[in-house]
């Protein structure tokens, strides 16, 4: 009994909040994606490039010499305004279309392809460090935490927090919603519902390039970063429930804690199997997801 | 519901047309007779057949090789094309059953025969298996779910042979020896001749071709195009739409794990790579530059996109960028694709004639 105890509170509990702490970070990205697909039923396939440019632009900044706090303001403005312009551009000709799931699709996969290989140009194929704004560690009942990731875990709350306020609480939020459900009938309000298209393509895209500075001095940044990340994020949309905010974030910290938990007793590679699994499994109990969409709750 | 936002598909084009036509526009059809479209892309088809049958006398020894290759992608952009031009799926993870053939094909020839035969049949049997389980789950999901199943499950898989020792890790497994194919008793095919070993594979691409067009110009292909374009209508017809869309999604596998089996053969390797999104995301350009829906245009769209990459690739890196600038191009401006634009032009052309 006090060895079981021992054993949870030494190897298991680090590793609980461990998760904790990468999931509501994963939130971040999950959420953009799953906002981007309710309103505009976009797949946004280049998400994860945006979340890599973040961790760049973080990396890039920081080697200026500008401050953490700037880098943390200035990067999801600059992811952001790549996502404008990939919306301006890309997608939105393709929205009329009536293929436009399918289309709007392929096309952020050939953006992504681009990310990724402008990349490699202008950072090299080589993996750089990001140095922590802070190193320390605190300690709670015998179990460490690097103050970093507390500060992640902080602003990732807080981000999530800002969005449901925003979605569900404000004006803007209540407009949003009503085009998820009908936007013809929201058009002829008056609204300029492109605007509300555009606006919320790249405040998902911002909180992508708000993960990736988050998570740059933890993971480090690498081109295929954003590939590697961007499979998950979809499992964690898939299951929550593609359009749905609570889903996202409920989902992303359940398969962070499957994938975190599973990695103590199986090799990592088979606990990223196992997360596919369990989405596998969810599919095919609830095709929909775990929550509704957007709009509809 | 997946897409409630989708603007009602495109009006019809009225009966009023066909009553405005004169007597004149009669009289100019019966004396200039308009080619079908199937025609047209007959006489393309023989033309390609034809500079494909002798370009192992044009190009020398690498490029023959180079052009095997673009026939092995060429049967993956096909099964893309099954899938996305016929019943209206999207996979983005059909290198899957290449990379699964691939891997099964390498590891018999090392570890267990030498026949051709055999392990054609343990390919077939593997690849069957594998893609009803993951079929039933992807399609049971719909739409752009199933995209995303696809593109996750090619994923795990690279991983798990990125990962697992015991073949190869991310080294892949290198030696695989070249077989004598016996085709007929006293008959072989010597695939160390660059010259047998493209006409085989030319042949092999054809039957394939021929096959496909036969399943899906059937009664099978009419129902599958009828879910794509509308299925909700279909289940009214009587026909679950599910078994066609999963029999649609076997089928491209086996046709996919086709350019699996030989490209063992051709580059005497296999890696992790072959079942990675780059694969996938090829097959899928591959079709989008021939021609969605037309089945020859993924087989010229393989053959142009594998040659334009190696020569791309002969000045520069950058391939990945080249392929989604191709990739973009291509969605947002020419959807039909080259034999699609080759329609059109035509088209005009026969209007403009007379």
């Amino acid at each position: 009994m006090e060895d079981l105890l021992g054993y949870l509170h030494v190897v298991v509990l680090p590793q609980v909040i461990d998760a904790l702490i990468i999931g509501v970070a994963l939130a971040l990205v999950a959420l953009g994606l799953t906002m981007i697909f309710g309103l505009l039923d976009v797949i946004n396939l280049a998400h994860g490039d945006l979340y890599m440019l973040g961790g760049y632009a973080a990396f890039t900044v920081l080697g200026w010499g500008a401050g953490y706090w700037s880098a943390l303001v200035l990067v999801p403005i600059l992811v952001g305004a790549v996502g404008w312009a990939l919306e301006e551009l890309g997608i939105r000709p393709l929205l009329p279309r009536a293929d436009r799931a399918i289309v709007t699709l392929l096309l952020t996969f050939g953006v992504s392809l681009i990310l990724r290989d402008i990349a490699q140009v202008v950072w090299g194929t080589e993996t750089h460090a990001v140095a922590p704004p802070f190193t320390g560690i605190v300690s709670f009942a015998e179990v460490f935490v690097p103050t970093y990731r507390l500060f992640v875990f902080g602003i990732a709350l807080i981000a999530i927090f800002a969005t449901w306020w925003l979605v569900y609480r404000t004006r803007l939020g209540a407009v949003l919603r009503a085009t998820a459900v009908d936007p013809s009938m929201v058009a002829s309000f008056g609204i300029p519902i492109r605007l509300v298209y555009g606006l919320t393509f790249v405040y998902g895209c911002g909180l992508a390039g708000l993960a990736g500075v988050l998570l740059s001095p933890i993971y480090a940044v690498f081109p295929t970063m954003g590939h590697d990340f961007l499979v998950m994020a979809f499992a964690v949309v898939i299951v929550g429930g593609m359009g749905s905010i609570i889903g996202a974030v409920v989902a992303a910290v359940l398969l962070a804690q499957v994938q975190g938990l599973a990695s103590l007793w199986i090799p990592p590679v088979w606990a990223e199997t196992l997360v596919y699994g369990v989405m596998l499994l969810v599919l095919v109990a609830r095709p929909g997801g775990l929550f509704n969409r957007l709009g509809e709750a | 519901m997946l897409q409630p936002n989708v603007p009602p598909v495109e009006p019809q084009p009225s009966l009023h047309a066909a009553a405005r036509v004169t007597v004149g526009d009669r009289l100019l059809q019966a004396l200039y007779p308009p080619q079908s479209s199937a025609a047209q892309l007959r006489w393309v088809g023989f033309a390609m057949l034809a500079l494909a049958a002798i370009f192992p006398w044009l190009g020398g020894p690498f490029y023959t090789r180079l052009a095997i290759e673009s026939f092995l992608f060429g049967a993956i952009a096909l099964s893309v094309d099954i899938l996305l031009g016929y019943a209206g799926l999207l996979s983005l993870g059909q290198a899957t059953y290449f990379g699964l053939a691939a891997y099964i094909s390498a590891l018999m020839y090392l570890h267990v025969t030498q026949s051709f035969w055999l392990v054609l049949l343990a390919v077939v049997a593997t690849v069957a298996v594998f893609s009803l389980v993951l079929g039933a789950v992807a399609i049971r999901a719909k739409g752009v779910y199933f995209a995303l199943i696809t593109f996750g499950a090619a994923e795990i898989l690279s991983k798990i042979a990125h990962n697992t020792r015991a073949i190869g890790g991310s080294d892949g497994l290198i030696g695989i020896p070249v077989p004598h194919i016996a085709l007929l008793p006293g008959v072989t095919i010597d695939l160390q001749s660059n010259f047998v070993f493209y006409h085989a594979v030319l042949v092999v691409l054809v039957l394939i071709y021929v096959g496909t067009r036969r399943v899906l110009n059937s009664g099978f292909g009419a129902v599958l195009r009828a879910i794509r374009d509308n299925s909700d209508r279909v289940p009214y017809l009587g026909y679950n739409s599910f078994w066609y869309k999963l029999l649609a999604y076997v089928l491209a596998a086996q046709v996919a794990a086709v350019g699996g089996l030989i490209y063992p053969l051709l580059r005497g390797f296999v890696a992790p790579h072959l079942f990675g999104f780059e694969v996938s995301t090829k097959a899928v350009v591959m079709s989008l530059v021939g021609g969605v829906g037309t089945l020859l245009g993924p087989l010229a769209g393989s053959v142009i996109v594998t040659f334009l990459e190696s020569v791309v690739g002969s000045y520069t890196e950058r391939h990945l960028l080249i392929l989604g600038v191709i990739f973009i191009i291509f969605v947002m401006f020419l959807p039909d694709g080259l034999i699609g634009l080759a329609r059109r032009l035509l088209a005009t052309r026969e209007k403009a004639a007379p």
